[in-house]
């Protein structure tokens, strides 16, 4: 069953059942079976997520017996003036805008390729997953040893033809390595949100504007691209959420280094809260990630009710 | 798509007739429609490579014997294939500290399976609720479901971390299932919301007519036909558990015989990584079950769907 069809459906139910005030205690009945999802969700994010912002307006160390004192904004303050916290901000950005925007890239290209009749299509539909499915520390090792390693790496290896020897992407090129992987990892993420969008267009419009005589590339821009546009943005949105999150590479690849030159906020948060034990400061740091994600997520929020509104229309 | 092809595409979308001598003969077409499906073969197989390239590469080292792993000419496949790396990780001694790979890989298996069974309950609750009744906030509560799913980790782990301090649930595998089960709930509850939705809701009026209580409804009618859903929706608390990293690694300090796999392959190996054999050796173990399960749901993940387009 489509999502079409299934939106249709509940609409239509909808507006065929709508209860007049139900009892009291059978209105209770209904939420019950909610009742343990909510309370758990209040208790292990919504709760944590208030303390954070009670603990980032207060000054306190773990390491010292000193009891927490309340000092207002001024972490976030020093958020805002301290070198190292803005140079994360700024590796957070470089990161996921440049992961963000060449994997969608690569994503459509592949998505289009996927959706033609090519060799061993299903079968490349199916391992596209598999990168998503190895878990991000094992592939970040795998990248970092035998990938990327200056003497017996394969990057280097396949790149000798081209004049490049020895490179140590790691300690040269820290940040592009992990935005590499990154692109790795999330490429085919991408890929099956952009052919979902494709599979919902209806081949015999396409198929007629080629009889038409319409070449691919304005069949691609006329026809294929407004329809994948509002695909191409959630993924772009979703995709930016998650990145902006990215820890496990991070850590495990570089520890943030050479310097700070790999420190992107969520590995600076980790080192302010469990190696400098700098509670006050790390969770500023972390409202701060929260209200970037929730700019970013608003968005994504509004795409998803615009696409399925879309699809209501449709059905 | 070749340049004649382009041009007559923007002659026919400006209206004028192409000529004869632009459209090209019946045998020309095809023989460029012949490269082009070529082509596009080539760029198929090349992509498939790129992606699986590096997974394809952490197998194969894992069977390389110490004399081909640090060889200036890589080799795709082993010359002489060993398991001496996944023995070295089984028995402990790759890691130097003695544990076997067996005591990660069961605290990894005991904190996955209980979140995915923990999730899935309290989810299919939720959805049932969800997706049947209508109640005030309903919406609201769908809203906030999508906005917990993108809260960060990292706003999450500090108070989690002082509050787990307090009450002794640092170190223990309990406290990560608490926490991977709330990360698994947003999702779960979406996706299984639109299996239940999709079960005829004539078939449960039936049944009630027919005397059944809601509780004999539920799991005579409803359960069994959500349950390849059920099935489905797991591969994601599934990942969840299995792959994280972050709260493990804050929160399984100092008892070392409690890390789960992320956390061990990171701390065995992530330090030196000087032993290639055993980093690629234990990440194939790793990696076995999350494709076996991902092979097994896939397979009834399709089922599931076919028989939610089965109208009733």
């Amino acid at each position: 069953m489509t999502v079409v069809e299934q939106v249709a459906r509940r609409t239509h139910r909808a507006r065929r059942i709508t209860p007049s005030a139900p009892p009291a205690r059978r209105r209770w009945a209904r939420r019950l079976p909610l009742l343990p999802a909510l309370i758990y969700m209040i208790v292990i994010t919504q709760i944590p997520f208030i303390v954070t912002l009670w603990y980032s307006l207060q000054n306190w160390n773990l390491t010292s017996n000193a009891k927490a004192k309340f000092t207002g904004l001024s972490n976030y303050a020093s958020v805002f003036t301290n070198a190292n916290y803005r140079s994360s901000l700024l590796v957070s950005v470089e990161m996921t805008a440049v992961a963000v925007i060449v994997s969608m890239l690569l994503a459509v290209a592949l998505a289009l390729l996927l959706n033609q009749k090519v060799l061993g299509r299903g079968f490349a539909r199916t391992l596209l997953i598999t990168p998503f499915l190895i878990m991000p520390v094992a592939s970040a090792l795998l990248w970092k040893t035998t990938m990327l390693d200056p003497t017996y790496g394969l990057v280097n290896w396949l790149l000798s033809p081209f004049g490049v020897h020895h490179v140590a992407w790691l300690s040269s090129h820290p940040l592009g390595s992990i935005i590499a992987v990154l692109i790795w990892r999330w490429t085919p993420f991408m890929t099956l949100i952009v052919l979902a969008g494709l599979q919902g267009q209806p081949l015999d419009v396409l198929e007629a504007a080629r009889v038409d005589g319409a070449g691919a590339f304005v069949i691609f821009r006329r026809m294929i691209f407004p329809h994948l546009r509002p695909y191409i943005e959630l993924g772009t949105l979703l995709g930016s959420i998650y990145i902006v999150n990215t820890f496990d590479e991070v850590y495990s690849m570089t520890q943030g280094g050479p310097g700070t030159s790999t420190t992107n906020m969520p590995y600076y948060l980790y080192e302010q809260a469990f190696q400098a034990y700098n509670i006050g400061g790390a969770a500023a740091l972390g409202v701060i990630t929260v209200i970037i994600v929730m700019i970013i997520a608003s968005f994504a929020l509004r795409l998803i009710a615009s696409v399925f509104r879309f699809e209501e229309a449709v059905g | 798509m070749t340049a004649l092809h382009r041009e007559a595409g923007y002659q026919a979308l400006r209206g004028t007739r192409s000529s004869a001598r632009s459209r090209p003969g019946p045998a020309r077409r095809h023989a460029s429609r012949r490269t082009r499906r070529f082509a596009l073969n080539g760029i198929g197989v090349v992509v498939a490579l790129v992606t699986l390239f590096p997974i394809l590469w952490m197998v194969s080292t894992a069977f390389k014997p110490p004399s081909e792993l640090y060889s200036l000419t890589p080799h795709p496949l082993p010359a002489h294939p060993t398991l001496g790396n996944f023995t070295a990780v089984l028995n402990g001694q790759a890691a130097g500290l003695g544990i076997s790979f067996w005591i990660f890989a069961r605290n990894s298996l005991y904190v996955t399976v209980v979140t995915v069974v923990l999730a899935s309950v309290v989810s299919l609750l939720a959805a049932v609720a969800v997706a049947r009744f209508r109640f005030r906030f309903r919406a609201a509560y769908l809203i906030m479901l999508l906005i917990v799913q993108m809260l960060p980790a990292q706003a999450l782990v500090i108070p989690l971390f002082i509050d787990f301090r307090g009450i002794g649930l640092l170190d223990s595998l309990t406290g990560l299932i608490l926490i991977y089960t709330a990360q698994a709930l947003p999702i779960s509850i979406w996706l299984l919301r639109n299996f239940v939705a999709a079960v005829p809701r004539d078939l449960e009026e039936a049944a009630s007519i027919d005397g059944a209580g809601p509780v004999r409804v539920f799991w005579r009618i409803l359960f069994p036909l959500v349950a390849p859903g059920l099935v489905a929706t797991s591969i994601f608390s599934f990942i969840t558990a299995w792959n994280e990293f972050i709260f493990a690694l804050t929160f399984l300090l100092n008892d070392q015989s409690k890390f789960t796999l992320p956390i061990y392959v990171q701390f065995f190996f992530g330090k030196g990584t000087a032993d290639w054999g055993g980093i690629m050796a234990a990440s194939t173990l790793y990696t076995i079950p999350v494709m076996l399960f991902f092979l097994f749901v896939q397979r009834r993940m399709v089922g599931g769907l076919v028989a939610g387009a089965v109208k009733g």
